[in-house]
């Protein structure tokens, strides 16, 4: 009985640079659904992508994605979608996918847990998921890329506050313990919410103003800079003030643990330190 | 006189609650800065409170019923509802969203009302279960369209149980006092019936022989009701049993008259409302939704009513 392998950070702390000896190359026409965007987007940048069967509606990039054979969306795919695909491996996401990793387990299908919340988690998940579908190579030289990329980041002489809203009724921020907050901080950024036990914690709009963020960013489509210029109180944050409030952001990007990290934090730099810098 | 100290002490705590609620802040001591906010919340707070616990009474007033409020009946959860479809439509403007909650407490109260009328009579512990059904099915439903709108869950959490931390920008606030208008003219309104509740909280027979327009009577206090919860639960979210508890206080101290009860629940209820929501703001950081407070303080209470009436 093959049992589910966990990619828990310790694993793939591992597996990082290179698939080991025990590594074996994958038997041609392995079968793969990911039901995780961010994977789907690795499957892509490792050119792995002929074994990709089934992903969910949320997988929309690259391009390509959009047309692979959708098994429902990340919330709720189908289970028996996912089995009528007879898939070798499939990439979720807890707890979101409790059940059906529970299902796949009783079936016997491998399934591979997706969670980094740090840039050095995306490097392993890259390496991992990589050797499991014979493209160690291709996924050694663009992680060797994308450290590359962002050694090359400018030395930043400031580290402005942020504060990185993630919804508006009610308030709530990405706290320390979230993945865009680690973006925020390798871009030279410094998020206002520190305490890292908490991922998007509810906040006081009160706090906010006392906090007196440099760089906010609207990271949801219910409010833009207007908006939250118009909010009594908050002209008086210096972000508000010098107007570097960003809204209309890709989300997507700042979201996904994925290959386009380096893309966000080049993206978070050019906003935190005004002055654009070279981009990939 | 001992009246006369009792309303004294009640304008007290409310002061006091008042002070506290000022005073005591994540964002530290109370500068400028950080006064403007608390001062809107303080706003928020005493309409909330006040207002749920004034409709409380005047439900168990009518219904002849100690355990209702506007929570216990599920109206809360309606109004709720009726605000998560139309955020889940994108349609939230500031208009439509209290519109919706005052339809979704409406169609609510009188389900329940419906639903507990059994042979033309209305049983104390029926209306409570029937209030406790439409609870449940609506914040199913809450739950429902906002997971089916691709909402986020914190936001369904915060209309199931309320929070007062509200980002007002200068569009909002003017909308909230023009709810605050209606709402205040709402309870004014509930005041002027006060001593028909008198007489109908006795028996609705005695009612009918004293020449009260029962009917009438119930119809003006269920929509009144449903108008006040719909546009306090669209800036608040659901408040759990602030509505139940406080009647009952006032009534221990000034007795069954509703002339004194309905003002004495909104002061308390502002007053205590108040202080939950200092709690839930400072106990834990980034705070508690507000409901899990009031139902802390409302539960044993609760179980308190049902041991002495049943």
């Amino acid at each position: 009985m093959r049992s589910p392998v966990l990619l828990l950070p310790a694993v793939l702390s591992f597996l990082a640079g290179g698939c080991g000896r025990s590594a074996k190359p994958p038997e041609p026409g392995l079968r793969v659904v990911s039901l995780v965007p961010s994977v789907t987007e690795i499957v892509y940048a490792v050119g792995a992508e002929a074994s990709l069967v089934g992903n969910t509606t949320y997988c929309d990039y690259p391009e390509p994605a959009r047309h692979v054979y959708k098994v429902g969306d990340f919330m709720n795919p189908d289970i028996e979608k996912i089995a009528a695909l007879r898939p070798d491996i499939v990439f979720l996401s807890l707890p979101v996918h409790r059940l059906i990793a529970e299902k796949l387990a009783e079936m016997n299908v491998r399934y591979y847990v997706s969670q980094p919340t740090t840039i050095e988690g995306v490097f392993s998940e890259l390496d991992s998921v990589g050797c499991l579908l014979g493209a160690g190579d291709r996924a050694d030289s663009l992680v060797r890329d994308m450290r590359a990329k962002l050694d090359n980041l400018p030395g930043y002489p400031d580290t402005p506050s942020v504060y990185a809203e993630i919804s508006v009724v009610p308030l709530m921020a990405a706290g320390a313990g979230s993945f865009v907050s680690s973006l925020i901080a390798r871009a030279g950024g410094r998020n206002v919410y520190t305490d890292p036990a908490q991922e998007y914690p509810m906040v006081d709009p009160e706090h906010v103003v006392r906090a007196a963020p440099e760089v906010i960013l609207i990271l949801h489509p219910e409010a833009d800079a207007k908006e939250v210029s118009e909010r009594l109180g908050w002209a008086q944050i210096p972000a508000v003030r010098d107007s570097r409030v960003y809204d209309h952001l890709d989300l997507n990007v700042l979201s996904r643990p994925g290959p386009r990290v380096v893309k966000a934090v080049y993206m978070l730099g050019d906003m935190f330190h005004s002055k654009p810098a070279a981009g990939d | 006189m001992r009246r006369g100290g009792a309303w004294v002490l009640l304008l007290g705590l409310l002061g006091v609650a008042c002070l506290v609620s000022l005073a005591v802040g994540p964002g530290g001591l109370p500068s400028r800065d950080v006064l403007q906010f608390r001062l809107l919340r303080l706003a928020l707070g005493i309409l909330a409170g006040g207002a749920l616990s004034l409709v409380g009474a005047s439900l168990q007033g009518l219904l002849r019923n100690p355990l209702v409020d506007p929570f216990t009946l599920g109206v809360s959860s309606g109004a709720a509802f009726g605000a998560s479809v139309v955020i889940a439509l994108g349609a939230a403007t500031s208009v439509v969203l209290p519109v919706a909650g005052f339809l979704g407490a409406l169609v609510t109260i009188l389900a329940v009302y419906t639903l507990a009328r059994v042979k033309g009579r209305v049983t104390v512990t029926g209306l409570v279960l029937a209030g406790v059904i439409m609870s449940f099915l609506f914040s199913s439903l809450v739950m429902l369209v906002m997971v089916l709108a691709r909402q986020p869950l914190g936001r369904a959490v915060y209309l199931l149980m309320g929070y007062l931390g509200v980002a007002f920008t200068r569009g909002s606030v003017l909308l909230f006092a023009g709810s605050s208008i209606v709402t205040l003219a709402g309870c004014g309104v509930l005041m002027a019936y006060a001593r028909d509740l008198d007489i109908m909280s006795s028996s609705e027979a005695t009612a009918q022989s004293l020449g009260v327009d029962t009917g009438r009577v119930t119809k003006v206090v269920f929509v009144v009701s449903s108008v006040i919860v719909g546009l306090v639960v669209s800036f608040t979210g659901a408040i759990s049993f602030v509505g139940l508890v406080v009647p009952h206080l006032v009534r221990l101290t000034f007795g069954p008259a509703h002339r004194r009860i309905l003002p004495g629940s909104f002061l308390l209820g502002a007053a205590l409302l108040l202080l939950a929501d200092t709690a839930a703001r400072n106990l834990v950081p980034g705070g508690l939704p507000l409901s899990v407070v009031t139902a802390l303080i409302g539960v044993p209470f609760f179980v308190y009513l049902l041991r002495r009436k049943l």
